[in-house]
């Protein structure tokens, strides 16, 4: 145990950008010392991910110093550089490789030293997992394959590797190592999550771990300390170890204040209908939601409101049809449904799903008129034969651009368009489809203050047109500004129902 | 502890390996089922001797190809590499003698390694790739041969008969079974092959040179297609066909995937494969002693291809997750 200044790894002013235009991070300073739990969180987009992959060696940073134990290093070029230096990652997703059994995946990148003449000594690399296995109280057959262990077990298996990884290419078993936990928690359940954490804390007398995530509760209960990122910069840290801090206080950094001042204030509307659209009745998904009951008005638009991992977006993925729940009943426009139907029986019942995140919206090699027109195809269609009648589906795409007010070619294939741009688009293909319900996840991720406006207006006009409207975000303005309603969720239940004025009182204090 | 339960418990292990391998099941049934059809005609040491001559000329062609499919990509060029070096060898033997059936496997190698660089670089889908250099070599056979079959001598030793009722070629591929087994399981190679195949963005992330090794697959499977095919030049008749057959194309991948390697990668290998192509090969000599159409048995053969993959790919749970 060295004194507190005594880092493992610090970095100093790092800074990376992309085709030389945008800069992913800018002047990031961070030091990481022996046994703490340094949180790193942020929006998406927001750098957290790009500083990690510096860190490990995926991306050169085209300035910064980089210290491992006071001493000045070059930042490694691979992740085998990296595990030299003590670093090493557990990827969000991805990092898995499910047809091996757990004794290789644990050497996997390592088999070198346990090859004679091209032959693997497996007994030796199935004891020496089954020690370190032990040794993280892991609990799992070193001889089974990793697609058959639950997915909190396989998160453990991917920290123990890359401990490992820093220990095989020192050579040495007492080395401190710092390991990045990218969004771990990502596909856990409530339940694996806790498991998960204190398995973590289990470990942190021989580790560090830098924590990356957007989830506020885990990263105020499981770190010492807060680097907040926004928009490639540090503006934030925090020690909670000296001092204490709320969640609102992490909420409103991570956000951004000024984000909020520009954005016009909505007009309280009266013409909501005593019809209802949509209603939930004890809706069940274990794991991820419980009890959730609700009714939407016609032309209502109510919010979801809670931590990333409290369940909202499970709530609203459920109710588009991409995953299922387990027990309760949907009802849409009076009709019960099946917990089984696809996304696209969901439509045809009109229930609209868009999501922020542009690749699950726009076609991005595809020109925009084709982006409109895969949605409302049945508009463009010639009344004598069934073909694509490619005159309409020009105008179809004119008419919406002209409404959204962008200025841009139809012709110009989506990926050149600005971020702003594409979300408009994605936004502005469910005006002409005209859905009874639309579901809104996040529909202004990262994209800037006066595209966001414009995206609030049009979801306005949709919402006063008649269109019930149910919105996730993570940004809490955003409920304010859209909702008559808003549910506050944690921990996959409901906790109490309030309007945008109440709720802006308690966001704010 | 836990080796000595296994250990008591073989009955659970039998279980167990017949619900990964469902191939077994069906090899059994069908020997079963054609013993009971045709007692007189299927147990006879002749007709045993028809099987595993069967079994060789499926098993060498699906050998390279299995380890590739591991990897979750196809290679194809097995049958040019047979038809090009028989040619080859054919134009050799004048000139340097006996030694000219080596150039079968240099040409394998070469192949190989060609196929990995371009897969690599130009990021192709190795299957069209492979296809299209399939169709260059069948190309190249004709045009070297000028069209006439060609014949070659001096290569009977290969398949001298050594113990009776037992065809020596079949010696000959236990050998490279063993190899291939070997480097799948035992060396690095192998598990940088298997996770390649289960997850290709996980073992870059890593810090494995994935291109690397995606190339060395491709050269290995190459390797045993040319060794495979000095064995087979000769149990094939010493001449190649002019021809491509699309039986010849076929039967091999059917034989892969009836074994339980899905053609998505990551589980399987050249363990496997043996069953498939003893299954295949016991199918085939049983639907001929029965006297079926010859027409109809191709019919049978693409319908085996698609019900294998159905079969294979409910065995291993696996083959979903990624």
């Amino acid at each position: 145990m060295g004194s507190k200044e005594d880092s493992i790894i610090e970095i100093k002013g790092v800074y990376k950008t992309f085709n030389g235009v945008v800069n992913a991070i800018e002047d990031i300073s961070i030091a990481i010392r022996q046994n703490e739990i340094v949180g790193v969180v942020g929006e998406n987009g927001a750098g957290k991910s790009t500083l990690m992959k510096v860190l490990v060696g995926v991306f050169p940073p085209d300035k910064g110093e980089l210290y491992c134990k006071g001493e000045k290093v070059l930042f490694p070029k691979n992740p085998k550089e990296a595990a030299r230096r003590g670093i090493s990652i557990v990827y969000q997703e991805k990092g898995v490789i499910p047809c091996l059994k757990v004794y290789q995946f644990l050497f996997l990148g390592h088999e070198d030293k346990y090859e004679k003449m091209s032959n693997l000594n497996l007994g030796k690399m199935r004891k020496y997992a089954r020690e370190i296995l032990e040794e993280f109280h892991v609990n799992c057959d070193v001889d089974s394959f990793m697609y058959e262990l639950p997915l909190s077990v396989q998160k453990m298996v991917e920290i123990a590797k890359a401990i490992l990884n820093v220990r095989l290419e020192h050579g040495d078993n007492n080395i401190t190592s710092v390991i990045i936990l990218d969004e771990p928690t990502a596909p856990l359940t409530i339940e694996e999550r806790k498991k998960l954490f204190s398995d973590i804390l289990r470990m942190k007398k021989n580790v560090s771990f830098i924590f990356v995530s957007h989830i506020i509760p885990e990263v105020m209960e499981f770190t010492d300390r807060i680097h907040v990122l926004r928009d490639g910069r540090l503006v934030a840290n925090f020690d909670l170890t000296k001092s204490k801090i709320t969640e609102e206080d992490l909420f409103k950094e991570i956000v951004g204040k000024e984000s909020s001042e520009h954005i016009c204030k909505h007009e309280i509307k009266s013409n909501i209908n005593e019809k209802i659209a949509l209603s939930a009745m004890n809706l069940t998904k274990n794991g991820c939601y419980y009890d959730i009951s609700f009714d939407l008005h016609k032309g209502e638009c109510i919010g979801i409101f809670g931590t990333a991992g409290s369940g909202k977006s499970e709530i609203i993925n459920t109710i588009a049809g991409v995953i299922n729940y387990d027990s309760g009943t949907l009802m849409i426009k009076g009709r019960k449904v099946k917990a089984k139907e696809l996304p696209y029986a969901r439509l045809k019942r009109g229930v609209g799903y868009f999501s922020g995140e542009i690749e699950k919206n726009l076609f991005l090699n595809w020109p925009v008129t084709k982006n409109i027109s895969i949605l409302n195809i049945e508009k463009i269609l010639s009344k004598f034969i069934s073909t694509m009648n490619f005159k309409a589906e020009k105008q179809l795409a004119k008419k919406i651009i002209d409404r959204l007010r962008i200025k841009t070619d139809v012709n110009a294939d989506c990926y050149s368009l600005s971020g702003g741009t594409k979300q408009k688009i994605s936004v502005g293909k469910w005006l002409e489809k005209s859905p009874d319900i639309l579901l809104l996840e996040n529909p202004t991720i990262g994209i800037d203050v006066g595209a966001r406006n414009d995206i609030y207006e049009t979801i306005l006009d949709m919402n006063k047109s008649g269109i019930s409207i149910i919105l996730v975000s993570d940004d809490p303005e955003e409920y304010y500004i859209l909702c008559n309603k808003i549910f506050f969720l944690k921990e996959g239940r409901i906790q109490k129902v309030l309007s945008p004025e109440k709720f802006k009182e308690v966001m704010s204090t | 502890m836990k080796t000595q339960n296994r250990k008591q418990n073989i009955s659970q292990i039998v279980i167990q390996t017949l619900k990964t391998h469902p191939v077994i099941m069906i090899l059994i049934a069908l020997i079963v089922i054609f013993s009971i059809f045709f007692p007189k005609r299927f147990l006879t040491p002749l007709n045993f001797s028809t099987i595993l001559k069967q079994f060789v000329t499926l098993m060498l062609f699906a050998l390279g190809p299995s380890i590739t499919v591991v990897m979750g990509s196809l290679d194809l060029s097995y049958i040019g590499i047979w038809m090009l070096g028989g040619i080859l060898v054919w134009i050799l033997t004048p000139i340097i003698g006996m030694f000219s059936i080596l150039i079968i496997p240099i040409l394998g190698v070469a192949t190989g390694f060609m196929i990995g660089i371009i897969q690599v670089k130009a990021k192709i889908p190795s299957f069209i790739l492979t296809l299209s250099l399939l169709v260059i070599y069948s190309g190249l056979t004709a045009t070297l041969a000028s069209g006439y079959t060609r014949h070659v001598n001096g290569y009977e030793f290969i398949t001298m008969k050594l113990i009776p009722y037992f065809p020596s070629a079949f010696l000959w591929t236990i050998p490279l079974i063993v190899v291939a087994i070997y480097i799948m399981k035992r060396t690095s190679m192998g598990v940088y092959i298997y996770a390649i195949g289960s997850n290709e963005e996980g073992v870059r992330l890593a810090g494995i040179n994935v291109d690397k090794y995606k190339i060395i697959a491709f050269t290995i499977s190459g390797l045993f297609s040319g060794v495979g095919s000095i064995i087979l030049f000769q149990h094939l008749g010493a001449s190649v066909p002019l021809e491509l057959n699309l039986n010849d194309m076929t039967t091999p991948l059917v034989a892969i995937v009836l074994g339980g390697t899905p053609l998505l990668g990551g589980n399987g290998g050249p363990q496997r494969t043996i069953f498939g192509a003893l299954t295949f090969s016991v199918l085939y000599q049983g639907l001929t002693l029965s006297m079926i159409n010859p027409y109809a048995l191709q019919l049978l053969i693409g319908l085996l291809l698609i019900i294998s993959i159905v079969v294979s790919s409910r065995g291993l749970k696996g083959v979903n997750v990624t």
